[in-house]
């Protein structure tokens, strides 16, 4: 007889563990088998030898945002992913930083501080209005805490919009201090060690620097008593400040150092664009660092920069329509292929789906040239095909919009259908999809890459619901 | 010499709603007491007096002369008073070894810099808090021990997790260990074990221990003295042979019995 709680299924309940298979899976237990200090080399030297790679000065603009995004998920994950508190107010403090920066080195007010003095002021400031936020937020939580932050994230940028005519007591002329809706132009570079920091490839390595040693600093806090305590105030607050740890202080220190990041990460935006405007810091970026925490798996570190990697580099893909062509065409056509068995469904419907097309086409030559006269959107290797196979009416937009909402009620009606109504409808969705990616949404790229970053962030979660490396969590016993 | 756990004249009440009345009871070092009474005699009510939790309306609680009230509840267990839960609440997204060693944040002293710098005073105190770790994992034998400490709580079974709260409440480095319906949901053999438990636990660990319990048969094996509620109010205290015959003490479970006329 077995000992009491020791069974073959507890025994082996290592083996039942999640993993990845195949070489992907392979290539990660490797990657978490290098000490820690190796992996970070590792990445460093990666990500360093991009600008080695290329020189094309719009890939190094996306990698210095990437790793911009990079290091705001890696703040938001000590509020969100480890101490667990719902932030949607996190943006406000990187345009804190931003401003602050600003503020102390430009013509603005004519201040001119040095770097090491104007970036320490930004931090603590950063840090402090932190505090400020947290100090009436650390008794709320959940929803509550949610809304509290989301309004002061509004209220920052109504702030800083209206902060161009202030009149002080005691003075007739009001003052401008943010700029109001033009921004700060004219931001002083970041000047350290004597080097003027000017190029984007000088901050795409100025930042890098910085992501470097925030990683290693929060993979040494996460493996301390305060990252211990953070997890465990997350998990159960109570039990937490019965077994000896002061909640609401940790609360407070997390949205501390979430600040303090997030001020820096500012700063070095700053200092970058040259300049800081309002709508840099509006909630559409707040649901990017957001999708980036998400999709790599609050509480990873290595997801956050998985995740910001992956949405930093999609989102800017997508401003171009050929590039993003390629991402829609490429993920439908995966979609299809992991769905549909066995290959010879998916070849008919492939080929029902050319075909439909190729018939509708031509019909509409004959009966309606009108709907057909307009050209491809996107500039890519199979804008010849799609302008045979699609309809692209003259003036796209009104048909658009109804095939969008046709689009919609035929998905909501496919999810009550029955699989072999779904089989047989699929070309049709398939080319009414493709008829409001042509026709609708490539023409508002801006609109069109928050829809596909959704679309992304849906999918994997759908598959991965703990992020891409986040660990599995139950939420009851 | 002074009681070391001491509550005296302690009120509560929710509302309209009295839990706990004039409530006295001491606890001395090196003991192990029950605390009885049927379903919503406010047992637990006394327990999160004691640690924090609530804040009595009136009265004083003691710990080695040392006043409680009014302390947060993290003050409380920094200052030797541990406990567990009735319906467990473990971190159960952390490791078994983790939610041991998140209980020693109280008794650490590093701060955020030092643990970035990894100082030396820091790295001796990870060393400590793994000793701590060993130790109180190790008190439970191979049940806690092996892969298992690397595994999430909520693999663990029933049984192991309420050994693992006791196990968490232990890296506290308590003086007094409030045990909340131990054995509740355990099976004949997990309770017999249970009760030889608490006995090591005062024994080897030189623990004082409070214990709120269903179970008679672990309540007579553990107990050096029974206190026995009722609504709130203390109807008897003594050795467990002493109260389980005491009237009010039947009447609280059984209700009274007419006498015939």
């Amino acid at each position: 007889m077995s000992q009491v709680g020791v069974d073959e299924w507890v025994a082996r309940a290592e083996e039942r563990r999640e993993r990845r298979g195949g070489p992907l899976g392979r290539a990660e237990a490797a990657w978490d088998a290098l000490p820690p200090v190796a992996r970070l080399v590792l990445f460093a030297a990666l990500v360093a030898s991009v600008p080695f790679i290329t020189d094309s000065d719009f890939v190094i603009r996306v990698g210095v945002n990437t790793l911009l995004l990079g290091m705001l998920a890696l703040g938001l994950n000590i509020v969100v992913g480890w101490a667990g508190l719902l932030d949607l107010g996190y943006i406000a403090f990187y345009g804190f930083g931003a401003y602050s920066y600003a503020l102390l080195a430009s013509d603005q007010i004519d201040v001119h501080l040095s770097s090491w003095l104007a970036i320490l002021i930004v931090v603590v400031a950063s840090a402090l209005l932190g505090l400020l936020l947290g100090l009436p937020s650390r008794r709320l939580i959940g929803d509550y805490l949610a809304i509290v932050t989301l309004f002061f994230g509004q209220i920052f940028v109504e702030v800083v919009v209206n902060l161009d005519r202030v009149t002080l007591p005691g003075s007739d002329s009001p003052i401008d201090i943010t700029g109001g809706p033009n921004g700060i132009p004219g931001v002083d570079p970041i000047v350290l060690l004597g080097f003027e920091f000017l190029t984007p490839t000088d901050y795409f390595y100025l930042t890098l620097g910085v992501l470097v040693v925030l990683i290693a600093a929060l993979y040494l806090v996460d493996n301390s008593r305060t990252g211990r305590a953070w997890r465990a105030i997350r998990e159960d607050p109570l039990a937490a400040s019965l077994m000896t740890m002061p909640v609401k202080r940790l609360k407070l220190l997390a949205f501390v150092c979430g600040a303090a990041v997030a001020g820096l990460a500012g700063t070095i935006f700053a200092a970058l664009q040259i300049g800081v405007f309002p709508r840099n810091f509006e909630t559409p970026f707040l649901i990017l660092i957001y999708a980036a925490v998400i999709l790599g798996g609050a509480g990873s570190i290595k997801g956050m920069l998985a995740g910001a990697a992956v949405v930093g580099i999609s989102f800017e893909l997508l401003r171009q329509p050929s590039d993003a062509s390629w991402i829609f065409y490429g993920g439908v056509l995966l979609a299809l292929v992991v769905t549909v068995r066995p290959w010879r469904v998916l070849a008919a419907v492939l080929a029902a789906t050319a075909a439909l097309g190729l018939a509708l086409h031509a019909l509409l030559a004959a009966v309606w040239p009108e709907a057909v006269a307009g050209a491809p959107r996107a500039d890519w290797a199979l804008s010849g095909a799609i302008d045979n196979w699609m309809a692209l009416p003259a003036d796209p937009k009104a048909a658009g919009n109804w095939a969008f909402v046709a689009l919609i009620g035929v998905v909501l009606w496919l999810t009550q259908a029955s699989r072999r109504t779904r089989l047989l409808v699929l070309p049709l969705l398939l080319y009414l999809g493709s008829f409001v990616w042509e026709n609708r949404l490539l023409l508002d790229p801006s609109v069109t890459r928050l829809l596909m970053v959704g679309a992304i962030l849906i999918v994997v979660m759908s598959l991965r619901p703990a992020g891409l490396f986040g660990a599995k969590r139950i939420e009851v016993m | 010499m002074a009681p070391l756990l001491e509550l005296s004249g302690v009120y509560k009440a929710f509302g309209g709603l009295l839990v706990t009345s004039k409530l006295d009871l001491v606890v001395e070092e090196g003991e192990v007491v029950s605390l009885i009474g049927p379903n919503g005699a406010g047992k637990t009510t006394v327990f999160n007096l004691i640690t924090g939790v609530y804040r009595p309306d009136e009265g004083s609680i003691r710990l080695d002369g040392r006043e409680l009230v009014g302390m947060a509840p993290h003050r409380v267990a920094t200052a030797g008073i541990a406990r567990t839960f009735q319906s467990l609440r473990l971190f159960i997204n952390m490791t078994v070894q983790e939610n041991v060693t998140a209980a020693t944040y109280g008794g650490t002293r590093a701060r955020m810099w030092q643990s970035v710098l990894r100082t030396p005073r820091m790295r001796r105190e990870e060393r400590e808090v793994r000793e701590i770790a060993d130790d109180v994992l190790g008190f439970f034998g191979e049940r806690l021990a092996g892969y298992r400490r690397l595994q999430p709580a909520y693999s663990l079974s029933y049984a192991n997790r309420r050994r693992l709260e006791i196990a968490r409440a232990m890296a506290t480095r308590p003086r007094v260990l409030l045990l909340d319906e131990p054995a509740a949901g355990m099976n004949p053999r997990e309770t017999a074990e249970i009760t030889e438990l608490v006995a090591r636990l005062r024994d080897e660990r030189g623990l004082t221990i409070l214990v709120i319990e269903h179970d008679m048969h672990v309540v007579e094996g553990i107990s050096d003295r029974v206190v026995a509620l009722d609504h709130g109010v203390k109807v008897a205290e003594g050795s467990f042979d002493t109260v389980a015959r005491n009237p009010s003490v039947v009447e609280a479970y059984l209700g009274r019995v007419e006498e015939p006329a």
